[in-house]
């Protein structure tokens, strides 16, 4: 019986490192056209991304803004010259990469 | 007189012996199901002629024997006596015959007019088996089809076999099981109930009589239900019970088991001829491993990993590649409902959103509910299900459990990411009536994916720097709560609730076939969908009363009033110096607002700027005037976008701060305030009774209810403001806090489902009432415990940790109610066949 329980709990170890959320991260991008970005975060169960982390990153990983949703779920940021990619940081498992170049007018 | 016959025909046989297969062959797979009357086991029928003959075949729960231990043998078994089936067709497995006669000889023994189908004849063939069918008719007195349902060989002459006896009156069997020793107790009841008209006209007396002698609860009922003087009869049957256990020191159920399998042994060793060499068939080789000691725990680990893998981590993934057809949903609704209002929303729009919403959050969770059940089917199908519970049955059973429950704590989250929802719905497969409730009752104590925010809002906040052992601690205390809790249920409120004896035998392994587990898989997601997502809709009526009304007193309508009427009023006047002058009316603010809000809906997830072009284009087209502002156009455009963005954060904060102010004063709301003298002790204030209130309607609220009711700051993460927000609340509060959220009632759908599964809305209360209790005791104990101990938030988690491994110890050790009696009596004796 221990043997078995000690297995269980070793499972529970393993198993930990890799934990995910049911809940999956959402954030949506716009270009406002006057050469700012605003990204509207969220969860699909409708729960609020307020103070999860948002990193603006450029073509070399580099961060360029580093930022939060605010209390609206909603961030903007000025639009960077070059490629960039959008971060919401959720946690593990609980991140949402945009690109750039997906973000249209 | 011309109309054609109709034959009512069922179809029996155990797991794994190609049943449905059966059944297919005969209807040509055309079915229809539905659920036996009252309970969710399912009922697959369907129909076909044999020449002038309608048969209406109705295919039984596979069921290894047809004592009422489970739910599927109940059901089998009600349905031979109600419904009195003209045919019972039972499907045996030729290459397990010995095993298969077990069922064969309980249908005998209730006078169903039987055909025994000796499916699978196949492998019979191909492991060099003879089976002496003539001498099997013979011996038994009914007929024995042969068929390769696999192949589709054998359909007619089962066809035939059903006519013939359909158009026969039913005799006594011709076969008796020898009962020994119990053969005088059997006569001398018997004969007691033969004298009683009622009983004997409805049941089959030898059965009935049987029946009592193994203290069969149902049995006990029909003789209450029919017999005139069954006080009498069931005394009489009792003390049968007692002389024969005084006589040979032995419970009049297992010598009854023990003559049924002798019996099975003696018809498979007169007609069936093993091949010369006696080999180990395949399953037995694997066997060898599956269950061996040290490789068994090892090779279950491995498949528990990998279903994990598969269903939540992988599921996680796919959950979120089919979001935007729910995200689609939303804002289809969005655009349809009634338009928005500046502070409030029309209640049809407000009530209908949140409906949607609450309806697509569980829908997001079908892809992995989709692979947890085609794993399921899986793991079933091959047959490895019985292995799993061999394996983990003697430690659960110590703690009341089954073997068989493992898959519904893994699912439910034994660590850390489940969902209680299938995790009580898998406990259907436990045979054993108590352990089934057992199980059912501490599933939803697992630490279910939606709890993880709240454990990690709260780690984060006051256990950052041991985050990894704080999550360790949750992760895994659970399970030493959930234990001795199942122990405890064990002695006390399921004492009186049957429990079966561990006999279950090791069908052969079986590769799946595709179809068959897709089909399983989609059939259960259907009934999945059918019962969860109508009664999601309707119990998000419910909540949406209790967190929106009595609604906002009039002072506060006024003062939300008063904001939008200067907002609005600082725009006008912007509007008054540009070139939009008259055609801009107050009348056109929120429409504005709304156009830019629909604008950016038809937008989300656009990455192509030609699409997103043709998009504008279709609303400037619309309305130019709108558009202008929205997409600044032109030097005016520009400055009055300026402008409209104010209007818009002025309406966000009056959203946002009127609906925490509607919460504060809703029911739910007025509910957390009048719980604050109980829960004190427990270190919850009102604001976190409100969050766990709401948390009721679906975990996974807690967090957002925290976020909302915490007023975040745009530069505060949740953590940081409520830190700042509850000076005074220290680790230990978060630490009774996390613990009564893991033993926390089952959120809504979690609780229908428990309703569902034990089949009485009471069992579905007692689950809400005692995780309450529980969940307050716990935490009261932690957090008053460890303030008058003096324990920081850490220690205090040790001690509790050490508390619960040492309960779970103890309890392990306390035998269960029947083990007095029947020390020896759990027999793995059919399983030391092949696992050796």
């Amino acid at each position: 019986m221990k043997k078995t329980m000690t297995a269980l709990t070793l499972a529970a170890v393993l198993a930990f490192s890799g934990h995910a959320f049911a809940h999956s991260p959402l954030m949506s991008c716009f270009d406002n056209g006057d050469n700012t970005v605003t990204c509207e975060g969220g969860f699909s169960d409708g729960s609020s991304a307020s103070g999860v982390k948002i990193h603006v990153l450029d073509a070399s990983g580099k961060s360029l803004v580093e930022t939060k949703m605010n209390e609206d779920s909603e961030v903007t940021f000025d639009k960077p010259a070059g490629d960039y990619k959008v971060v919401f940081d959720g946690g593990e498992g609980h991140s949402v990469e945009i690109n750039g170049a997906d973000i249209v007018e | 007189m011309t109309g054609e016959k109709t034959v009512l025909v069922a179809l029996a046989g155990q797991p794994n012996c190609g049943k449905s297969t059966v059944f297919n062959l005969l209807t040509g797979a055309r079915q229809h199901v539905a659920n036996y009357p009252g309970v969710t086991v399912e009922k697959k029928t369907g129909s076909f002629a044999i020449d002038d003959i309608r048969v209406e075949l109705v295919d039984l729960p596979g069921t290894y024997s047809l004592t009422s231990y489970s739910l599927e043998e109940r059901v089998a078994r009600d349905f031979l006596i109600n419904d009195m089936p003209s045919v019972v067709i039972d499907v045996a497995d030729g290459s397990n015959l010995k095993r298969n006669l077990y069922l064969t000889l309980q249908l005998m023994e209730m006078e169903a007019p039987v055909i025994l189908n000796l499916n699978m004849m196949d492998v019979v063939e191909r492991r060099g088996q003879r089976i002496d069918v003539d001498r099997l008719r013979d011996m038994l007195g009914i007929p024995v089809v042969p068929t390769k349902a696999k192949k589709g060989e054998g359909k007619a002459a089962l066809r035939v076999a059903v006519k013939e006896l359909a158009g026969k009156r039913p005799g006594p069997a011709a076969y008796k099981i020898d009962y020994g020793p119990l053969e005088p107790h059997i006569d001398v009841l018997a004969g007691a109930i033969a004298e009683d008209p009622l009983v004997s006209v409805q049941y089959p007396v030898r059965w009935i009589a049987v029946k009592l002698l193994e203290n069969d609860d149902r049995a006990a009922d029909m003789v209450k239900g029919a017999h005139t003087d069954a006080d009498q009869a069931l005394a009489l049957a009792e003390s049968c019970r007692l002389r024969f256990t005084e006589e040979t020191g032995n419970a009049p159920e297992r010598h009854i088991a023990f003559a049924r399998h002798a019996a099975c042994a003696r018809i498979a060793a007169e007609t069936v001829t093993l091949p010369a060499a006696k080999k180990r068939s395949l399953s037995d080789l694997a066997d060898r491993y599956v269950c061996h000691r040290f490789f068994g725990p090892l090779i279950l680990l491995v498949i528990l990993m990998a279903l994990y893998q598969v269903a939540i981590v992988f599921g996680n993934w796919l959950a979120l590649q089919a979001w935007p057809i729910w995200g689609a949903v939303e804002d289809f609704s969005a655009d349809v409902l009634p338009a928005a209002g500046f502070t409030s929303d029309p209640l049809l729009r407000a009530l209908g959103l949140w409906v949607v919403k609450s309806t697509t959050a569980i829908l997001n969770y079908l892809p992995i509910f989709f692979l947890l059940f085609s794993l399921i089917a899986i793991l079933e199908d091959s047959g490895y299900m019985p292995r799993m519970a061999f394996i983990l049955d003697r430690l659960f059973r110590r703690f009341g459990l089954h073997g068989q429950s493992t898959l519904p704590m893994i699912l439910g989250g034994v660590y850390v990411g489940g969902c209680a929802i299938p995790g009580v719905m898998a406990t259907k497969a436990i045979p054993d009536e108590r352990a089934r409730l057992a199980t059912i009752m501490i599933v939803p104590m697992m630490n279910c994916l939606a709890k993880v925010p709240l454990y990690l809002i709260l780690i984060g906040a006051y256990f950052a720097d041991v985050g990894g052992l704080a999550m360790f601690f949750i992760a895994t205390v659970t399970l030493f709560m959930a234990l001795p809790v199942a122990k405890v249920l064990t002695l006390t409120v399921l004492k009186r609730h049957p429990s079966a004896p561990f006999i279950m035998e090791m069908p052969p392994y079986h590769l799946p076939t595709i179809m068959g587990i897709l089909r399983r898989a989609f059939e259960r997601i259907w009934l999945f969908l059918k019962k969860i997502v109508t009664v999601v809709a309707a119990v998000a009526v419910v909540v949406f009363v209790l967190i929106n009304y009595p609604g906002l007193p009039d002072d506060r309508r006024v003062h939300y009033d008063g904001m939008e009427n200067a907002a609005i009023k600082g725009f006008m006047a912007d509007v008054a110096r540009t070139e939009f002058v008259g055609r801009i009316t107050r009348a056109d603010v929120l429409p504005i607002i709304l156009f830019e809000e629909s604008l950016k809906r038809a937008k989300r997830g656009v990455t192509d700027q030609e699409e997103s072009s043709a998009i504008n284009a279709r609303f400037q087209a619309d309305n130019p005037v709108y558009y202008a502002v929205v997409k600044r156009e032109g030097k005016d455009g520009k400055k009055l976008n300026k402008s409209l963005k104010k209007v818009v954060r002025t309406r966000k904060k009056a959203r946002r701060e009127a609906r925490a102010e509607r919460f504060e004063a809703s029911f739910l709301g007025s509910m957390g305030r009048a719980l604050e003298p109980v829960t004190q002790w427990a270190g919850f204030n009102w604001r976190i009774n409100i969050a766990l209130l709401s948390a009721f309607a679906a975990k996974e609220n807690s967090a957002a209810t925290l976020g909302s009711i915490y007023g975040l700051d745009g530069d505060q993460s949740v953590q940081e403001s409520m830190k700042a927000g509850e000076s005074g609340f220290t680790p230990l509060h978060a630490l009774a806090l996390m613990l009564f959220m893991a033993l926390y009632p089952p959120c809504v759908p979690t609780s229908i489902m428990v309703r569902h599964q034990a089949d009485s809305t009471g069992w579905m209360l007692f689950s809400i009432a005692y995780q309450t209790l529980l969940g307050l005791l716990v935490a009261s104990l932690v957090f008053t415990g460890g303030r008058l101990l003096g324990l920081t938030g850490l220690q205090a988690m040790w001690a509790f940790y050490g508390l619960c491994v040492a309960t779970t110890l103890i309890m392990a050790l306390i035998p269960n109610p029947e083990e007095r009696e029947a020390a020896a009596s759990v027999s793995p004796e059919p399983c030391n066949e092949h696992c050796s």
